[in-house]
């Protein structure tokens, strides 16, 4: 049972921590995080760098669909663009990874701006079509652009590097993607503390009601799809710098559809969920497989049987969360949470 | 459906020997050696799994049949690997994950997506040699790639032994022409640049050149622009099966006698099965002895008798199971080269030993000795579908590219 | 300019743009009645494609009896598919119920693998294969065959909607759901019906796409196209979706003919782009307006 934290300020109601039985949990956990990469084997490091640009990506996706209501198809290419940018600028111009991390993103967010545009006039699913457009187009564009993108070939980049120092191995690859990642998110958390934040809620929520509120629409329509793309940028860049190639096809459809499930299955409109949501998908096909292990001393044909069942696995996830648990997971960790704080009074 | 999934039945059947693979079966010979660890990151699902099903297979009857022999040197086999689903990021993740645990001196990668991706690792941890599915030509350079090598000819080379074969077809003195079908992937385009520049060289004109989604698409209009360009051959890239069939069928029905060809990838037995009498007169270019061709030798002996042994229901053997036999064997003369040399099992080591792969006698699974060019071996032959009886056909000799 | 080319490559495109309208007139019915947007009908087709594989290949049965239970499976999918994961999202937001189709494909993309393998396959010619020539035009028989049985059902179902007793329960629907619910249609069951005959015409869309291009796990793709095609005619518009059903398989292989395969997907899409700026609810669909 939690107890004595009645708030005496506004500013303290608005805090991110509100207890200090949560600073302490969240020192721990980026304690834990800090860690992580000390004690992980190179599989379990590999993941974990692997589910830090997810989140990052995640986040990005649920400004714009979880918090805004717009939804995206085109996740994926924002995330091209920005790992086509930073590919290009490690080989054109030796410019350290803060520049171009920062250069990728906001080449995609300008990008997103572009496409945000037809939101002057349609919404709702039209737009998601615009988005999917813009996927195509840009898919094009990194194939046939040989000169900038290296057409179907892509590109292949120099590690990422700074004063110095580069960052070769997931080792140090993971002291950039994830202290970025935290970063990253508290920002967002930050942004939905402000007034552009509780814009896009409200245009969500009703956009014709806002409007008559006098929150200018396509103005924070395309502030979202800015922000939102601008996260994929950086993602997309840390891809680029983690996997050190790009080719049309580290982009594909599918992409933006698992980062729209990731943000469904961890909470709409939910930063933690977002996180979580990030996590899970990026985990399951790991824990598929180990599952398969464990059944294949038993049942031989357990690889060529479970991994179809990923598929339906996947599908079975977005289908179930919306419709048994719209809130997604992060709805699942508030629940455990509630029950260990009002423990043992309530049971 | 029935006959369908019995028929997958018996497909499932045949890799039953998956099991062994997963739980590193103990090899037959007990051997106290240290031992080698194939690893392999394997598409049993996913888009490439009609052939990643029997590479694995061939993967594994080698590994049966190398510890049968008493291992390398001694030293037994293990043979450890993941599922893909042909996705590079869960190939990535397999590759950490069996590097992780295991010392892997050989490892088979299941694209040229993820191969390229992995290149900065493997480069950086200087203890792996790779090989695997991809045929690509970007992998065959050896500033870039020092560690990869392909199984085979690369996609150029493939398209060079093809147009060999095109030239000699020519009546009266005159060189064929040819058309190119490619899809629009990265595995499509590979060739054609180095191809276009080829027929040139040779003085074969490329009349018409066409680029398809890859699989399921309508080709009416294409056939359309074949009408017009008449080819003598046509050169398929980048594709399993469609639209391969509805060229052939559409472009017959329109009265062309144009001669059909594809590469590696496209010259399964899938395409009989498939296609049926439709496949008469496809021809393709394979490195390999087909399972159920005519050849022999002590190797492409014992890589029946172990089929057969393995899974005697399976009946013949499909290219990626050569495929992936080919693939260990390479590895085996290679681990031998560089043991024998009294080297360590380091990647340059074990490159070195590759390259000085000279008249290699494969005991029939390639017909004639190869040598190891920058990592490929450029040697390959022509087959045509005989549809009645069912199989492929060679109908030139063994080519070996300089 | 050769016109003669032209006239071949425009025939072989309005073919296939007839398919398009097929299933541009299945999409567009799913959305009329119960305003879900179908992400999963590539799959649905793609599924109905693999009944009939089923059925002609495997059980060996005689085409033209296979394409009927193809097709009728194919609805009973559409149908069961309401009935379990559609309805229980009635009231939620369109982009959740989206989501949930895109979470269909997903499951039949799965169900296919596991039951049919992941291997390309090729339906058994059924289509007569001598060559159609209109005037001095070629045109290929499995796509000239495929355009008639495609237009055949066209028509019997255009017949339908405007005569029969459900075509008019339908439309009513569509028009005004509480008016319809008040007169005494039964609306759920229209709901259930309207995705039972757009799952039809999609399946039988399905059947003829995959005997000419070949199927695999994969092929679901094709949805990508068929949006291009809903979205120019207009989500509501059954006519919107036969004219850019049309329109829109001609200009992609025109496309793909003059330019490159690469330029057919962009080509449909950059007129998508400029609908979506100019006439963003589509040539004929109409414009909702929205009230507090």
């Amino acid at each position: 049972m939690r107890i004595g934290d009645a708030k005496q300020s506004y500013e303290a109601d608005e805090a991110i921590l509100t207890s200090s039985t949560q600073k302490i949990w969240f020192a721990l956990f980026l304690f834990a995080l800090l860690l992580f990469p000390f004690v992980a084997d190179a599989y379990l490091l590999y993941l974990g760098c692997l589910v830090g640009i997810a989140v990052i990506s995640t986040t990005g996706l649920n400004i714009l669909t979880g918090f805004t209501g717009l939804i995206s198809l085109g996740q994926a290419g924002f995330m091209g663009v920005g790992g086509y940018t930073v590919a290009w600028l490690s080989a054109n111009t030796g410019l350290p990874f803060p520049v171009t991390l920062l250069l990728a993103g906001l080449l995609a967010a300008a990008v997103g701006i572009l496409v945000g545009l037809p939101s002057l006039r349609v919404k709702g699913l039209y737009l998601a079509i615009a988005t999917l457009a813009a996927s195509v187009f840009l898919h094009f564009i990194f194939a046939e652009w040989e000169s900038v993108t290296g057409g179907m070939g892509g590109l292949s980049l120099e590690p990422a590097h700074l004063f110095g120092l580069t960052f070769q191995s997931d080792f140090g690859m993971y002291f950039i993607i994830v202290p970025l990642a935290v970063l990253m998110v508290l920002a967002a958390k930050n942004v939905f503390r402000t007034r552009i934040g509780r814009a896009f809620i409200a245009i969500r929520d009703r956009d014709i009601s806002a409007e008559i509120l006098g929150i200018n629409l396509l103005h924070y329509k395309l502030m979202s799809f800015a922000l939102s793309s601008f996260y994929a940028g950086v993602a997309g860049g840390l891809f680029a710098y983690f996997f050190r190639v790009v080719t049309p096809e580290s982009f594909p459809l599918s992409m933006s559809i698992f980062y729209l499930a990731a943000v469904i299955v961890g909470g709409m409109g939910n930063l933690l969920g977002g996180i979580l949501g990030a996590a899970f998908m990026t985990l399951i096909p790991e824990a598929l497989k180990l599952l398969t292990a464990a059944l294949t001393p038993f049942y031989p044909n357990a690889p060529i049987f479970m991994s179809p069942m990923l598929e339906i696995i996947f599908g079975a996830l977005i289908v179930g969360f919306l419709i048994f648990e719209p809130h997604g997971l992060a709805e699942i960790w508030h629940r455990i949470r509630r029950f260990f704080s009002l423990w043992p009074f309530k049971n | 459906m029935f006959k369908s999934i019995l028929s997958k039945g018996r497909k499932l059947a045949g890799i039953g020997s998956i099991a062994a693979a997963l739980v590193a079966a103990a090899p037959a010979v007990a051997q106290d050696k240290e031992p080698i660890v194939f690893g392999g990151s394997i598409p049993l699902s996913g888009v490439f799994a009609f052939a990643g099903v029997h590479l694995h297979a061939g993967l594994t009857d080698y590994t049966t049949w190398i510890n049968s022999q008493g291992g390398i040197n001694g030293h037994p086999v293990k043979y450890v690997m993941e599922d893909t689903g042909y996705e590079v990021d869960r190939s990535v993740a397999a590759f950490k994950k069996i590097t992780g645990s295991n010392t892997v001196p050989v490892y088979y990668g299941d694209s040229t997506g993820f191969m390229k991706t992995i290149a900065s690792e493997l480069n950086s941890r200087g203890s792996t040699l790779m090989s695997g599915a991809s045929f690509a030509t970007a992998l065959t350079d050896n500033e870039q790639y020092p560690n990869q090598f392909v199984p085979g000819p690369n996609y150029t080379q493939m398209f060079g032994i093809i147009l060999e074969y095109i030239a000699t077809q020519g009546k009266d003195g005159e060189k064929p022409t040819v058309a190119f079908v490619y899809s629009d992937t990265e595995f499509g385009k590979d060739p054609i640049e180095n191809g276009k520049a080829k027929a040139a060289e040779m003085g074969i004109e490329v009349v018409e050149e066409i680029v398809t989604k890859p699989g399921s698409v309508d080709v009416s209009a294409e056939v359309l622009k074949m009408r017009r360009a008449r080819p003598d051959f046509v050169v398929f890239h980048g594709y399993v099966l469609s639209p391969i069939n509805e060229f052939m069928v559409q472009m017959r029905q329109m009265g062309l006698d144009t001669q059909f060809m594809g590469t590696f990838w496209s010259s399964d037995k899938l395409i009989i099965n498939k296609m049926g009498e439709d496949a008469d007169g496809y021809m393709g270019v394979m490195p390999y002895n087909y399972y159920d061709s005519a050849e022999g030798g002590p190797m492409l002996d014992a890589l029946r008798a172990t089929a057969e042994k393995s899974d005697p229901d399976a009946g013949y053997r499909p290219t990626g199971y050569m495929q992936g036999w080919f693939n260990a064997m390479v590895w085996t003369e290679v681990i031998k080269r560089t043991m024998d040399a009294g080297k360590e099992l380091t990647a340059e080591n074990m490159a070195e030993s590759l390259a000085s792969i000279k008249n290699w006698d494969t005991g029939g699974i390639i017909g004639i000795p190869v040598t190891a060019h920058d990592m490929s071996f450029p040697v390959g032959r022509i087959w045509r579908v005989n549809a009645k009886e069912g199989r492929y056909e060679p109908v030139s000799d063994w080519i070996h590219l300089d | 300019m050769d016109w003669l080319f032209f006239g071949e490559i425009s025939l072989a495109g309005l073919a296939m743009g007839g398919l398009y309208a097929l299933i541009g007139l299945g999409f567009v019915i799913i959305y009329k009645a119960t305003r879900v947007i179908n992400f999963a009908i590539g799959e649905i087709m793609m599924f109905a494609a693999y009944l009939f594989l089923a059925f002609a290949g495997g059980m060996e049965m005689s085409p033209w009896v296979a394409l009927p239970l193809a097709v009728l499976g194919g609805s009973l999918l559409g149908g069961v598919i309401e009935k379990i994961m559609i309805r229980p999202m009635l009231g939620e937001s369109s982009i959740s119920v989206v989501m949930v189709t895109i979470g269909i494909a997903s499951i039949l993309v799965g169900v296919v693998e596991m039951i049919w393998g992941a291997d390309p396959q090729l339906l058994p010619s059924f289509l007569p294969r001598k060559p159609v020539f209109i005037g001095e035009m070629y045109l290929a028989p499995k796509i000239a065959y495929g355009f008639l049985i495609g237009a055949a059902l066209l028509i019997v179902y255009l017949l339908y909607f405007r005569f029969s007793r459900g075509g008019v329960a339908l439309r009513a629907t569509a028009s005004d759901q509480a008016a319809a619910y008040s007169m005494g249609i039964n609306v759920r069951r229209v709901f259930n019906l309207a995705w039972v005959f757009g799952s039809l015409a999609a399946s039988l869309a399905g059947v003829l796409v995959a005997a000419t291009g070949g199927l695999s796990p994969q092929f679901g793709a094709i949805g990508l196209s068929v949006l291009v095609v809903v979205i120019v005619g207009g989500l509501d518009s059954i006519v919107g979706a036969l004219i850019a059903g049309v329109f829109i398989g001609w200009l992609e292989t025109v496309a793909g003919a003059y330019l490159g395969g690469e330029y057919r997907m962009p080509a449909t899409f950059a007129v998508l782009a400029v609908i979506l700026v100019f006439r963003p609810y589509g040539l004929f669909g109409t414009h909702e307006i929205e009230r507090v």
